[in-house]
């Protein structure tokens, strides 16, 4: 039996905590060593975007800390995640370098849409019955330090996540000055929300009925419900009873009360206020917290990867759901997408061995074509920049801003002059690996797009070929293709140059 | 569960009492004749070294409170003065009891078995005198500091503790043209042998004398040109207690170490002087010690009678000893199985110092050369001189495993011993914290982690004793060997605790002080109540050091009076009185006094059939619940809750070594007339020697069948 053990690092905005997992086929995954820590990061970083070098001090001890205890269980491999509080920081990178120098641990930064969406793998790392729950009209709140997640999900796919940037450290730093003022600090955060909160409700939740709500597990959440969870349901009555126990306390009380820092029991009251008026806009009675943190998701999705598990759930298919959405938002052909597609994941399908490409780079293929269109919306004429614009703007679930920022670059260069690499500045920074991604995904994307310029479809099958260096493609239609055949010719070529191998382009034979 | 009519004061006894009358019981082992002589010698010993930490700690402490101005009564309504008046009354009494047990009883009878104990140097003989003259010259006279005190020369410093002579000096004062008397001392020096033994002339007798009659009689030779009027030991006690801020202390190493300077400096608490002391003499060292009369013991006999220990430890009197008690291999070890072999094959019983304490060094010791082995975790409180056990820690870092060792800096009495421990462990490459601030880390826990083919395996020995080779020949404690993994998850749990990471959400198993565990006990002693108000019989057995913690009693009463049966066994302080009726008619208190110290915590709750048994660190002291890092673990195996409900009924019928609390507060021994003897502790020796004598019968029979070779691979986990 393969056993491994994986470590999982979380730097969050106001704790510092670490899983340990065992991981096997036979067993699945099981926690080895949980440690977490108090640490205050977000209060920097959001004020004023910078961490102080003690705060860095601290997190290179705890970091150093956990380098032992990895090394106590033997740990092979870790992933070490940031979140919000180093994005919103002025210089993330050369701190995470200072980091590394000093611990030797790697620490990357999540992206919002990726962070939440290893947060939904953590549910359905501890429940099995997430896809039952999930096909009724089911919402995901996540509340933390710097932002909020809520997602939709009905009929077992993701129908739309929103980030709020109403985490409860935020809030707490941007009504400071107020609080002093005003007596009741519950309506102070209920009114700061209430905009968001009600644009939410018009655009995004509309009249969907929902059965569920899920509260995802920070620990804060663990903190204020401490005695309500142990069967991981909180009812409605539960939850107003506790509100209403809570919100008119000073923070000194409800440290002594919980037995917490009084800096982390001032997070206590954005909390629940923020919580109550959702769950009142669903009209929940009863919630579900897991208990689950991002380090379950991110020990979920190694798990994945490596294989060790095989999830009943389809994640990838929430990406495609929330990218066909993006699409839909901006009136993109639904037909001439789905035809696109059709034809580039032929492509891709058949020359495997020659571009070197996987699962998820198929996936952002996949989503490239979906929003190749997308700056059409905006303006005809510009449909390549504002396509980028666009897609440089919107949060995409599961998606890194760096596989984003490919996306974009491969739809930019659909209908562009390309750029080659010496010349290549964006200004993003752009690296080798992702420069050369962009440039297959364009090849490819390019020459299934002039395939169907016409957006009639006229193609209707396409069979590939790959034979020594040759890749045939043999169209079959029964329509008129000489405009699509005539603007290949330069694709053709692109395409030739990317992958170094020779295009054949054949019609099919009709008997 | 209303305790509130359960808190008069006038249920309680003052724990400083109590404790004194803990320190009777020790003295009575040295008055009971049927004990052999120098066992006897050693209780009188015990008695004084208990009576110095009692001073040195608690006494300190009242005094603190009085200057403080802090009137607040205790649990048995008495305020700190109250208590420190009750107190001197009854440590006068108890040190002339023990100087009528050393002159009347044990004088006599060392006189017998042959040892003359010289405590006068005017009774040498010509020939003694010459030999004693001779040692202070060649061995005593060059390590000796005498100082003077006159008015160009302030009064010395006199340490903590130490055994000194005070002299009168007689100078011609030339101006005035008479005789004034000064004062003069010197210390005994510690670094020489207190007791020496001088030729005696007669055959068959041993003779020894104290070093400071030696010293006494050569007293006129360090001040030469002056005349010595009287020479008289005598000896201080000073506040000792460590109180430190913790808040404010950037470095607790640092803190304690400038902690150890000052103690030497403290305000003295007590004066131990020679009966016969010279009224000038006492008079001069009464004012410049700043003391009043009740904190003055006058000694009839030798002052500081811990040196009855080295008395003790003279070669031969060996038929005067009790023979020495070796401990028996734990039966599950006594085979070649490898240590986690044998822990896998099932939970793992010790008891010392019946069993072997050698099973929890070889823990360690095969965990440091294990090639599995990734980590062990080890929290330290009181270690031994060279301890096998710093040893194999210092050896499993330097074999590359991850060493976490949580050495408890202000162990009382040991922070100066632990601090050279810590540091020698960092430099091994330990990672060697200090637990957590302001509160003490009394658990006894060692984690190891190991990767086996089937993945990560911890293994846990969880125990009531600390990790120390040498008093687990002499301290009764009990451990397991264990590793299931909800205990395992849980030990990984408190070392991040005492590293400083948050607790974790939950336990599986452990329970954990300062926070969780009072009100677990609680709920456990709740629980019988309820079930006795059913009618379903209620049931507590509980064994500890020491009961004080105010709710614990009240709930405790508050079970009896729904009559619950409580029985418990408890060595020392005990704040609790039996026999009130409707309060605490249902409950039993013993303490039992042996040659081992009881140390052991064992608690046995009915609960309805399912029974529950515990062990753990911590007695019901709010120290130990309130402020110190405490666990208290379950006992799931059925095998050994049998072997623990064995040790608690054993002890219930001890009838030997047994004390029992009367209504009126006084421990008596049981009337034992027509019942067969039981002593305990004597039971459990011969039993533990009985089951490892069987198992190595059963090994020696089993040794004559063949055993077919196996193929390597079944070996290669080892």
């Amino acid at each position: 039996m393969t056993v491994t053990t994986f470590a999982a690092i979380d730097i969050g905005s106001y704790e510092v905590c670490m899983k340990i997992f065992e991981l096997s086929r036979k067993n699945g995954f099981r926690e080895l060593n949980h440690v977490r820590y108090r640490l205050e990061i977000g209060k920097g970083a959001y004020s004023s975007g910078r961490l102080e070098q003690g705060m860095v001090d601290a997190i290179c001890e705890r970091l150093k800390d956990f380098r032992n205890m990895m090394l106590e269980f033997g740990v092979t491999e870790y992933r070490a995640c940031s979140t919000s509080a180093f994005r919103e920081m002025v210089n993330p990178v050369i701190i995470l370098e200072q980091i590394y120098q000093r611990t030797g641990i790697r620490v990357e930064i999540l992206s919002n849409a990726e962070q939440h969406f290893l947060g939904y793998k953590s549910i359905a790392a501890i429940e099995s019955g997430f896809k039952k729950i999930i096909q009724k009209g089911t919402a995901i709140l996540d509340v933390g330090g710097g932002g909020l997640q809520v997602s939709l999900f009905d009929k077992d796919t993701l129908v739309t996540t929103q980030s709020l940037k109403m985490g409860s450290m935020r809030i707490r730093e941007r009504l400071k000055e107020l609080e002093k003022a005003n007596t009741h600090y519950d309506q102070l955060i209920r009114e700061f929300i209430r905009n968001d909160l009600t644009a939410f409700q018009r655009l995004y939740l509309k009249d969907r009925d929902i059965k569920n709500v899920i509260l995802m597990g920070d620990f804060l959440t663990d903190t204020i419900f401490r005695e309500e969870i142990y069967d991981h349901i909180i009812t409605m009555s539960e939850f107003t009873a506790r509100y209403e126990d809570t919100v008119y306390k000073t923070d000194q009380m409800l440290a002594a009360e919980m037995d917490i820092d009084p800096e982390y029991a001032s997070l206590v009251v954005p909390t629940m206020v923020i919580c109550k008026s959702f769950l009142d806009v669903f009209q929940a009675e009863a919630v579900w917290v897991p208990g689950v943190s991002l380090l379950d998701g991110i020990a979920y999705d190694f798990c994945e990867k490596k294989k060790y598990i095989k999830s009943a759930h389809n994640f990838e298919n929430d990406i495609l759901v929330a990218s066909r959405n993006i699409a839909k938002r901006y009136s993109s052909s639904k037909n001439h997408i789905q035809g696109t597609t059709k034809l580039a994941l032929t492509i891709f399908d058949s020359m495997k061995k020659v571009h070197g490409m996987g699962a998820r780079e198929r996936l952002l293929l996949q989503i490239a074509v979906q929003l190749h269109d997308c700056g059409k919306y905006i303006s005809m004429a510009d449909v390549a920049e504002c396509s980028y614009r666009i897609i440089m703007a919107t949060e995409i679930i599961g998606l890194s801003t760096e596989e984003r920022q490919v996306i974009a670059s491969a739809v930019r260069y659909n209908t562009t002059e390309f750029v080659y690499y010496e010349n290549f500045d964006d200004g993003a920074g752009m690296d080798r690996n992702r420069y050369l991604l962009v440039a297959k995904l364009t090849a490819i994307l390019r020459l299934a797009n002039a395939m169907d310029r016409s957006h009639y479809q006229k193609v209707e099958g396409l069979r590939a070929v790959l034979k020594d260096r040759e890749l045939h493609l043999i169209i079959d239609s029964s329509r008129d293709i000489s405009l699509e055949l005539g603007l290949l010719k330069d694709k053709v070529e692109f395409f030739e140059e990317v992958f170094g191998i020779h295009l054949i382009l054949r019609r099919k034979r009709r008997v | 569960m209303d305790t509130k009519k359960f808190e008069k004061p006038e249920y309680y006894v003052n724990r400083e009492l109590s404790w004194l009358k803990f320190n009777e019981r020790v003295l009575s082992e040295a008055r009971d004749k049927s004990l052999p002589l120098f066992e006897r010698l050693k209780f009188l010993s015990i008695t004084s070294s208990n009576l110095d930490e009692f001073f040195m700690v608690r006494v300190a402490s009242l005094k603190d409170q009085v200057h403080a101005g802090y009137e607040k009564t205790d649990i048995a309504g008495l305020t700190p003065k109250e208590q420190l008046r009750e107190i001197s009354e009854q440590t006068h009494e108890l040190v002339r009891v023990q100087y009528s047990t050393f002159t009347r009883s044990v004088m006599p009878a060392l006189e017998k078995a042959g040892l003359h104990l010289i405590l006068a140097h005017e009774e040498l003989t010509e020939k003694q005198k010459e030999f004693a003259d001779r040692y202070f010259e060649d061995n005593v006279y060059p390590v000796l500091t005498p100082m003077a005190m006159d008015s160009s020369r302030p009064f010395p410093l006199i340490r903590n503790k130490t055994l000194n002579i005070g002299a009168l000096i007689s100078k011609k004062d030339k101006k005035k043209g008479k005789e004034v008397l000064e004062f003069a001392t010197v210390q005994v020096p510690s670094v020489l042998p207190r007791v020496i033994e001088i030729p005696s002339g007669k055959q068959g007798v041993r003779t020894v004398i104290l070093l400071e009659e030696i010293i006494e009689r050569n007293i006129g030779k360090l001040f030469l040109s002056n005349d010595v009027i009287c020479a008289h030991p005598y000896r201080i006690m000073r506040n000792a207690d460590l109180s430190i801020d913790e808040d404010e202390a950037e470095d607790l190493l640092v803190e304690i170490q400038k902690q150890l300077k000052k103690r030497q400096w403290g305000e003295v608490i007590r004066l131990e002087a020679e009966e016969k002391m010279d009224k000038r003499l006492l008079k001069i060292l009464k004012t410049e010690f700043d003391i009043r009369n009740e904190d003055i013991f006058s000694i009839a006999g030798p002052l500081d009678l811990t040196v009855l220990m080295k008395v003790y430890g003279l070669e031969g009197f060996e038929k005067y000893k009790s023979g020495k008690y070796v401990p028996a291999p734990v039966p599950q070890f006594q085979t070649d199985k490898n240590i986690f072999e044998v822990i896998r094959e099932g939970d793992v019983f010790l008891h010392h110092p019946y069993m072997s304490f050698d099973p929890v060094v070889n823990f360690v010791r095969q965990a440091a050369k294990d090639p599995g082995v990734l980590a062990i975790k080890q929290t330290l409180y009181r270690v031994s001189g060279n301890s096998p056990i710093i040893a194999a820690l210092a050896q499993a870092a330097e074999n590359g495993k991850q060493v976490t060792v949580l050495v408890e800096l202000k162990a009382r009495f040991d922070e100066e011993n632990n601090i050279v421990w810590a540091k020698m462990l960092e430099k091994a490459g330990c990672h060697v914290i200090y637990g957590l601030v302001g509160l003490k880390t009394h658990s006894k826990i060692t984690l190891v982690v190991r990767r086996e083919e089937t993945g990560i395996r911890r293994y846990v020995h969880l125990a009531t004793g600390n990790y120390n080779d040498s008093t687990a020949k002499l301290y009764t404690d009990c451990g397991i060997f264990t590793c299931d993994e909800r205990y395992g998850e849980d030990a990984t749990a408190v070392f991040n605790m005492l590293s400083g990471y948050s607790e974790p959400k939950r336990w599986n198993r452990l329970i954990v002080a300062p926070i969780w565990m009072k009100t677990r006990f609680l709920e456990m002693i709740e629980r019988e109540a309820e079930n006795a108000r059913k009618g379903i019989p209620g049931h507590i057995m509980a064994k500890m050091n020491s009961l004080c913690d105010p709710v614990i009693m009240q709930a405790l009463y508050y079970a009896s009076s729904c009559g619950v049966k409580v029985e418990l066994v408890i060595r020392g302080i005990c704040c609790l009185k039996t026999g009130i009726p409707g309060v605490s008619e249902n409950i039993h208190v013993r303490s039992i006094v042996g040659d081992f110290l009881e140390h052991s915590r064992i608690f046995y709750f009915y609960n309805g059939g399912i029974e529950e048994f515990y062990m753990g660190s911590a007695d019901w002291m709010p120290r130990n619940l309130d402020r110190r890092v405490e666990i208290v673990f379950p006992v799931e195996d059925e095998k050994i809750k049998a072997q623990i409900m064995h040790v608690l009924e054993l002890e219930l019928k001890d009838n030997v070594k047994a004390h029992i609390l009367q209504p009126d507060g006084t421990y008596e021994k049981q009337d034992r007339r027509g019942k067969q003897p039981v002593n305990s502790q004597m039971e459990f020796c011969r039993e533990a020697q009985e089951l490892s004598g069987k198992k190595k019968k059963e090994q020696k029979e089993n040794s004559r069948v063949f055993i077919p070779a196996e193929p390597l691979e079944d070996f290669q986990e080892e």
